[in-house]
C-alpha cells in the first residue's frame, strides 16, 4: 500500500518486482496468480483501449469481456428460441411466435461479464498480486513504463516479465467507411440496443458464431464472405456447418467482398460490394455492418523494440520458443499475441500456470499444443480434436488414412421435427493396426460437452479399436462416436438408423 | 478534530432527538457546515418518513467520505457494498433500507457501490455482493452475505444496536 502511495503522490514511484504480467488478461492473470503462489511478487498491468466505435471493459480480457462469455450466454438466448419453437410438440402450450428483447437479454449478459470482471479482481488481490490499471510500454528490457489517471507515471521493473496482450479485431481500413460506420465483436456484446438487420463480413468462427446468435435472435442476418469458411478447419464440416445455417435463416453472400460503406439520411448502412462469381456489383441496406475479418496482435503501444523483443514480419505476432521465451531471454509471451500459437482461451491459460511453474516452481514441463480440442458454437455447433480430414491426408498419405463417419438424428429432433441433414461425426485414424485416431469431429447438439471427454481418450493416443471397445451412452448422440463402423472408402450409406 | 466530534454529537443528537421525542421545540436555525461543505438546516417542516429515509441511509462518494461518516460514526452502521450488476443486491438494497429505517435513527445505513469504491471494497475484502458489514466505532462486529429476509435483517440490526 505505501508503494502505491507512494506512485500518486509523486512523479516517478520505483519499484521493484520480481514479476510483473503485462496484461491482465485470462492468462496473465492465472500466470501472476499462480506465480505470486509461488512466494514471487507480481504486478499486473492491464488496460483496455476503447474500440473506436467507444466500447471498454474491465479486467479479465477478451475470452470474459467481448469473447467466449458474452458468446456462449447470445448463442444460449438463440438455443432458447428454437427449444421455445420446439415446445408446443412436447405439449408445452407455449404461443409462438415468442419476441425476443435485445435489451433484456444484453444486460443480463453485461451484467454476468461486469461480476466476472470483479471476481478477478477480487483474486488478484487474494493472491497479493498488484494490480496497475495503466497503458504500458517497454522502457528497456527490465523496465515497463505506464501512465496512470492524472497523468502520474508508473515505472515498474522486475527480474521476469511475460506479454499476454491478446489481440484486437482487424478494421478492413481500405474500405471506404469501414472504420467510420461498422462494428466488430469488441461492440457488439455491448450494443445497448438491437443491431437489428446485419451484415457480419467475414468468414471465420467469430463471423458464423455472431451471425448464428443474431440470426437465432430473430434478426435479418447476412454473411459474406470472400471464400470459404473456417479457414484452418476441416473444411468437409465447415461447410456443413454453413448449410445448416444458410438452411435456418442465415443469408450467405459467398465469393464477394465489401468495396464502401455509406450511412443513408435516415441513418441505415448502404454497403456496395463485389462478386467475383459474377463480376458485378451489388448493394444492400442494413442497420449493422460487423466486421470479422481477423484479429491483430496488440502490441502496437508496447514498444517492445526497446525491450529488443522480436516479432514476426508478416503478422507481427511475438516470436517464442517452446518455453514461451522471446528473443529476450527472461521476457515471455503467451496468448492470443503469440506466434503460431491456438488463439484459444485454455491454452493460454494451461501456458501461463506452466510457465510459472517452470521459473518458480522447480518443473521443466513445457505446454503441449498438440491435440488441443476446440469447439465452434454456430447455432449448430462443431467440435474437433486433432486433424482434420485434409491435413492428415497430407502428412501421412491417402492410402495410410482411414475416416469413419455417419449421419445420425439426435433423438430429441425427432418429435419436433427438427432437419437433423447436418448432424453429422467422422473420425480420422491411421489404417495400420491399431488405427490411432489422428482426429475427431462432430457436429451436433452440444458439441463442446461432446468433444471434451474424447479429447482425453485421443491425448492418451486412442486407437479406433478402443473407441468400438467402449460402451456408448443410451440415448446420447455422444454415443455415434463409438458406433462409428461405416469407413469412407468403402462406400456404404452413413446414415444411422434404428439402435443398431 | 474535537471540532468535528463536537459537530457529529450535535448532529447525532439533531437526528435522536426528531426521532425519540418527535416535534420537540425547534433547534436552532443556525444553519450547520459540516467538514465536508454539507449544509446541514434542521427542518421540521418536512414529512417524517421521507426525513427519516434520506437521514438514515446514504451513498458513500470515497475513502475520506467512508473514514468520516462510517468509521467516524458515532452511531452504528451498517454498509451495504453492491454493485449495478448484482440483481441480489437491488433486492436487498431497498429491503434493508427499510428496516434500517424503522430502528428510529439508533442505525444508519451506508451504501457502497464497489465499481466506484474498488478499493475500499477491497479493503474491507468484499469477494461476493451484496455484503453487509455491522460497524461500531469503527471496527466490523458483524457481517452476511447474500439476501436476507425482513425478520433475520431485524435480528441483525437488533444485535448491531445492542
Amino acid at each position: 500500500m505505501a508503494a502505491m502511495a507512494a506512485a500518486l503522490r509523486g512523479l516517478g514511484g520505483r519499484f521493484r518486482w520480481r514479476m510483473p504480467a503485462v496484461a491482465g488478461g485470462v492468462r496473465g492473470a492465472a500466470q501472476g496468480a499462480v506465480a505470486a503462489q509461488l512466494g514471487r511478487k507480481v504486478a499486473v498491468v492491464d488496460y483496455v483501449e476503447p474500440s473506436p466505435r467507444g466500447t471498454r471493459w474491465g479486467l479479465g480480457g477478451t475470452c470474459v469481456n467481448v469473447g467466449c462469455i458474452p458468446k456462449k450466454l447470445m448463442h444460449q438466448a438463440a438455443l432458447l428460441g428454437g427449444l421455445i419453437r420446439d415446445a408446443p410438440h412436447y405439449g408445452w402450450e407455449v404461443a409462438q411466435p415468442v419476441p425476443h428483447d435485445w435489451r433484456k437479454m444484453a444486460e443480463a449478459v453485461q451484467n454476468h461479464v461486469k461480476s466476472l470482471n470483479w471476481g478477478h479482481r477480487v483474486q488478484l488481490h487474494d493472491r497479493k498480486v498488484k494490480y496497475f490499471n495503466v497503458k504500458a510500454g517497454f522502457v528497456d528490457k527490465h523496465t515497463v513504463r505506464g501512465v496512470a489517471k492524472g497523468g502520474k507515471e508508473i515505472l515498474l521493473s522486475a527480474d521476469h516479465i511475460v506479454i499476454a496482450t491478446g489481440g484486437r479485431p482487424r478494421y478492413p481500413a481500405h474500405i471506404e467507411g469501414a472504420l467510420e460506420y461498422g462494428i466488430t465483436s469488441d461492440d457488439i456484446f455491448w450494443l445497448k440496443e438491437s443491431p437489428g438487420k446485419t451484415l457480419v463480413v467475414g468468414a471465420s468462427y467469430v463471423a458464423l458464431e455472431c451471425a448464428g446468435f443474431l440470426t437465432g435472435i430473430g434478426l435479418d442476418v447476412t454473411v459474406m464472405m470472400r471464400s470459404i469458411p473456417l479457414r484452418g478447419f476441416d473444411q468437409q464440416m465447415s461447410s456443413l456447418v454453413t448449410e445448416h445455417m444458410a438452411s435456418h435463416g442465415t443469408r450467405f453472400l459467398r465469393g464477394c467482398t465489401p468495396s464502401q460503406v455509406r450511412r443513408l439520411l435516415d441513418g441505415q448502412l448502404q454497403v456496395t460490394w463485389e462478386d467475383h462469381t459474377t463480376g458485378k456489383e451489388g448493394t444492400g441496406t442494413f442497420n449493422t455492418v460487423l466486421w470479422a475479418v481477423g484479429r491483430v496482435p496488440d502490441t502496437r503501444s508496447l514498444n517492445l523494440e526497446k525491450a529488443g523483443v522480436d516479432t514476426s514480419p508478416n503478422t507481427q505476432k511475438i516470436l517464442v520458443d517452446s518455453r514461451e521465451a522471446t528473443s529476450v531471454p527472461h521476457i515471455y509471451a503467451i496468448g492470443d499475441v503469440v506466434e503460431g500459437r491456438p488463439e484459444l482461451t485454455p491454452t493460454a491459460v494451461m501456458a501461463g500456470r506452466l510457465l510459472a511453474q517452470r521459473l518458480f516452481g522447480g518443473s521443466s514441463d513445457l505446454m503441449d499444443y498438440d491435440k488441443v480440442p476446440t469447439t465452434v458454437f454456430t447455432p449448430l455447433e462443431y467440435g474437433c480434436v486433432g486433424l482434420s480430414e485434409e491435413e492428415a491426408v497430407a502428412r501421412h498419405g491417402q492410402e495410410h488414412v482411414e475416416v469413419y463417419h455417419a449421419h445420425y438424428k439426435p433423438l430429441e429432433f425427432t418429435v419436433p421435427g427438427r432437419d437433423a441433414s447436418q448432424c453429422y461425426v467422422k473420425m480420422v485414424c491411421l489404417r495400420e493396426p491399431p488405427q490411432p485416431v489422428l482426429g475427431l469431429h462432430f457436429l451436433g447438439p452440444n458439441a463442446g460437452e461432446v468433444t471434451q471427454g474424447f479429447a482425453l481418450g485421443i491425448k492418451c493416443g486412442a486407437s479406433y479399436v478402443q473407441v468400438m471397445q467402449t460402451v456408448g451412452i443410451h440415448p446420447t448422440c455422444s454415443e455415434e462416436v463409438v458406433k462409428l463402423r461405416i469407413s469412407k472408402r468403402s462406400g456404404l450409406d452413413p446414415t444411422v438408423t434404428g439402435c443398431g | 478534530m474535537a471540532q468535528r466530534l463536537l459537530l457529529r454529537r450535535f448532529l447525532a443528537s439533531v437526528v435522536s432527538r426528531k426521532f425519540s421525542q418527535g416535534w420537540g421545540p425547534p433547534l436552532t436555525s443556525q444553519a450547520l457546515q459540516t467538514p465536508r461543505g454539507l449544509t446541514v438546516t434542521p427542518n421540521p417542516a418536512r414529512t417524517i418518513y421521507t426525513t427519516r429515509i434520506s437521514l438514515t441511509t446514504f451513498n458513500i462518494q470515497d475513502g475520506p467520505d467512508f473514514q468520516d461518516r462510517v468509521v467516524n460514526s458515532e452511531t452504528p452502521v451498517v454498509v451495504d457494498f453492491h454493485a449495478q450488476w448484482c440483481g441480489p443486491c437491488k433486492i436487498l438494497g431497498p429491503r434493508l433500507e427499510k428496516m434500517v429505517a424503522k430502528q428510529h435513527g439508533k442505525v444508519v445505513m451506508a451504501k457502497v457501490d464497489i465499481d466506484d469504491n474498488t478499493d475500499l471494497a477491497i479493503e474491507y475484502e468484499v469477494s461476493a455482493v451484496p455484503t453487509v458489514l455491522a460497524m461500531k466505532n469503527g471496527d466490523v462486529v458483524d457481517k452476511f452475505v447474500g439476501i436476507k429476509d425482513e425478520d433475520q435483517l431485524e435480528a441483525f440490526l437488533k444485535k448491531l444496536i445492542g
